[in-house]
Order: structure tokens, then sequence, then C-alpha cells
């Protein structure tokens, strides 16, 4: 902690309260030092507050010590419990949610993008296009009540998550964009 | 701290290892009860997480936490007060010189003479019969080495109140552990000059005339 030093003319006999003040730091240490030469029982007085500090500390600090550590494992655990509240509205639910399943979302994400892929390669037709478009195609109009589906975006400088929730509400798309410089833990 | 704020737990539990034991220390010295003080640093933790986005990082984070504890603590005697206290030297210290500072010192080895456990709790009745204002700044002061403006700040009064506080809490401190100085045990003194190292393996030294090492006394840093 930072110590504030006060200058000030002393009176001819140095004060228990002055003596005090020095022994804490709070007055002009050449000013005292002085006085301390020419009055031993003063410098006895300033050892004595100094000691005493040094008694009430060290006896805290020793009772702190004594305190099994079973107890405080037992309040971390507490504390824990306590911290972790749970999520209300959708948003705290969808990053609680995000939170939990980060990894599973990525490696998803990634399955589906291959997924896709391999049907592209692996569709009936060569490479030449042949196969492909042999006749007209029936479509046939579809009334869809879903919004259309975002599965993923290419976010650089970051990462994109997109996340599509049915509720009672209805649909919601979310789409979580982390920023690449995040970095976990201490 | 900033993986904390984040809300990454293991970084809030890291801060919590670094700093429970010496947030009880301070927790202990006020409220004088074990209990009390765990669920002091327990709250103190919570509360500490809770606002953690508010920590602007000008302090460290044991300083802010320190002054949750404090508050805590403080409040949680508020609480639990069955007597309201009567401070009588609140802004007095004209006429302390008719009740001064004592100049007796345990022999320059505070160290030594903690280990002696009539010490030891002759400084716990002591501080028990301190009043509350007269034992929380002494103990903010000698455990966290407060200047007398941060008390100030601390406690919401005057630095002139603090240093009464303070200089009352001491002589009283010394008056109380008075009769230890000038007539004290022949285990303290041994444990002074340093010829009883461990006091609970006296059977064991005896049995072995072997001198057991001595116990550390912790020093902690005070920022």
């Amino acid at each position: 902690m930072t110590e504030r030093r006060i200058s000030r003319p002393l009176p001819r006999t140095t004060s228990d309260v002055e003596l005090m003040e020095h022994a804490d730091g709070e007055l002009a240490e050449a000013e005292v030092a002085i006085r301390l030469d020419r009055e031993p029982d003063a410098r006895a007085k300033v050892d004595a507050v100094r000691e005493l500090g040094e008694l009430v500390r060290g006896h805290l600090e020793l009772s702190a010590d004594a305190v099994h550590d079973a107890r405080f494992a037992a309040m971390w655990r507490r504390i824990d419990s306590e911290i972790e509240v749970p999520a209300s509205g959708l948003w705290a639910r969808v990053t609680g949610w995000f939170d939990r399943h980060r990894g599973h979302v990525v490696t998803g994400v990634v399955s589906a993008g291959a997924v896709a892929a391999l049907a592209l390669i692996l569709r009936p037709g060569g490479p030449d296009g042949a196969g492909v478009g042999r006749g007209p195609i029936s479509v046939q109009p579809v009334a869809m009540r879903a919004a259309p589906e975002i599965d993923a975006l290419d976010t650089p400088g970051g990462s994109s998550t997109v996340i599509n929730l049915d509720d009672e509400d209805g649909h919601t798309t979310v789409i979580w964009v982390s920023p690449a410089d995040i970095v976990e833990g201490i | 701290m900033q993986a904390a704020q984040r809300g990454d737990r293991d970084a809030f539990k890291t801060l919590f290892e670094r700093y429970h034991r010496r947030a009880y220390a301070l927790a202990f010295g006020v409220v004088r009860h074990q209990d009390d003080a765990l669920d002091v640093v327990q709250d103190a933790f919570i509360k500490a997480h809770k606002y953690l986005d508010r920590f602007e990082g000008n302090s460290s984070f044991y300083t802010w936490l320190y002054r949750i504890v404090m508050n805590l603590a403080i409040d949680h005697l508020r609480k639990h007060r069955k007597v309201k206290p009567v401070e009588l030297d609140e802004t007095r210290l004209e006429n302390d010189g008719d009740d001064p500072l004592l100049p007796r010192i345990l022999g320059g080895n505070p160290g030594r003479a903690l280990q002696d456990k009539q010490l030891r709790a002759r400084i716990d009745q002591a501080l028990d019969q301190l009043s509350e204002n007269h034992r929380s700044v002494l103990v903010m002061r000698e455990l966290e080495g407060l200047s007398y403006e941060e008390m100030a700040q601390a406690m919401s009064c005057s630095k002139g109140t603090i240093m009464s506080r303070l200089f009352h809490a001491r002589r009283n401190m010394q008056k109380r552990l008075l009769d230890l100085i000038d007539n004290p045990s022949a285990e303290l003194v041994d444990d002074l000059l340093g010829k009883r190292a461990d006091p609970e393996a006296d059977e064991a030294a005896a049995a072995s005339q072997d001198e057991a090492p001595a116990k550390r006394v912790p020093a902690r840093s005070r920022s």
C-alpha cells in the first residue's frame, strides 16, 4: 500500500501520536529521526509499535494457516455452484449452449461440409456431365413454413457458427461470430 | 484476471486459490470467529465474481478483494451486534500523554514470541476485547499496511478518527499484553531466547535431547 508522508514542524518533545505516525511511515523520516536520537524512550516506543504490528500480523496469518484445506475446498465448491447462474432468456440460453457445445458444433459443421462435398463428387453422372440434365425435371411447388436456413458463413479473421432453434416462439437463427484473437486461460 | 472476467471459471478458481487464506486472515481479524470469517470470505468471492466486469484493473485484484472482504466483515459485525458499541476515544487525542504508548518490547523477536501458545491466546483475547472499529483499523493497518488515508476512505470517516482509533487500539493491546511482557512465562522466555524452538515438540525434544527446527512465521507482502 502507498504510504503518505506529511512534513510539518514537530513540537519540542515528540508526542506519542507522532511517534505512532512515524512508525507507520506517515511522518517525514528525517525530522523525527533527529528527535529519536535524543529520546531513547521515544525510540523504544516506535520499536514497540512496530513489534506489536508484527505480533498481530503474524498471529492472524498463523490463524489462517491453521484452517484445514478441506474447509476452503468446501468453500470453493459452494462458490462454484453459486456462480453457476442458470441462464434466462433466449440469448443467454444460446450462449450457454454454445459454450457447452462449442467443439461439437465446429465438428458438426465440418462434417456436414464434408458430406456435402462427397455428395457432389459421387452424384450420378460422369465427369463430363453425362447423366446430368437427361430429361425435364418435374418441380412441384411446396409451401414452406420454415425460414431459409443458413448453415455456415465465411468470416475472415474469425470463426462463425450458425444455430437454428425451433421453440414455442417459432424458428430462430443465431449467427455466432468469434474474433480469432480470443485467448483462453491466463 | 482478464480470463476470469471473460467467464473462465478455472481462472477465477486460480484467483481464489491465490488469495483465500489472506482474505480469511483479514476477515478473521475483524469478525473473530472462524465460521463467520469463512462465510465472509465465501460471500466476498461470490460478490467479486458477480461484479468482475466492474473491475477496471487500476489496482491489484487483491486490493479490490480486500475492500469487499472488509465491507462484508464490518456488515457482518453490524448485523450480529448485540450491544451498541460506545466509542469514547473517537476524536480525542489531546490527552494521550496521560495514557501513553508503552516502550516495552518482547526482545524484538515477535516471530519466536508467536510460538508461545499463551501469548497467542492473549493476543486473541486482546483483539476480542477491542471495539469493532478499533480492531478493524488495527487489522487493516497491520495486516494490509493501509495508509491512514486509505483506511479513512475504507471506513468512511476522517483521517483523525482513524489515527485516534489506531492509537487507542495499539495502546489497549499493549496494556493487555503488559503482564506477559513484564512477567513472561518460562516458556515465553525460552521462546524469546530461542531455547525452545517448537513448543509442541517439547516432549519429543526432551526425550531425544535434540532441538527441533524453528517454526517459520509467515511474512507475506503487504501490497
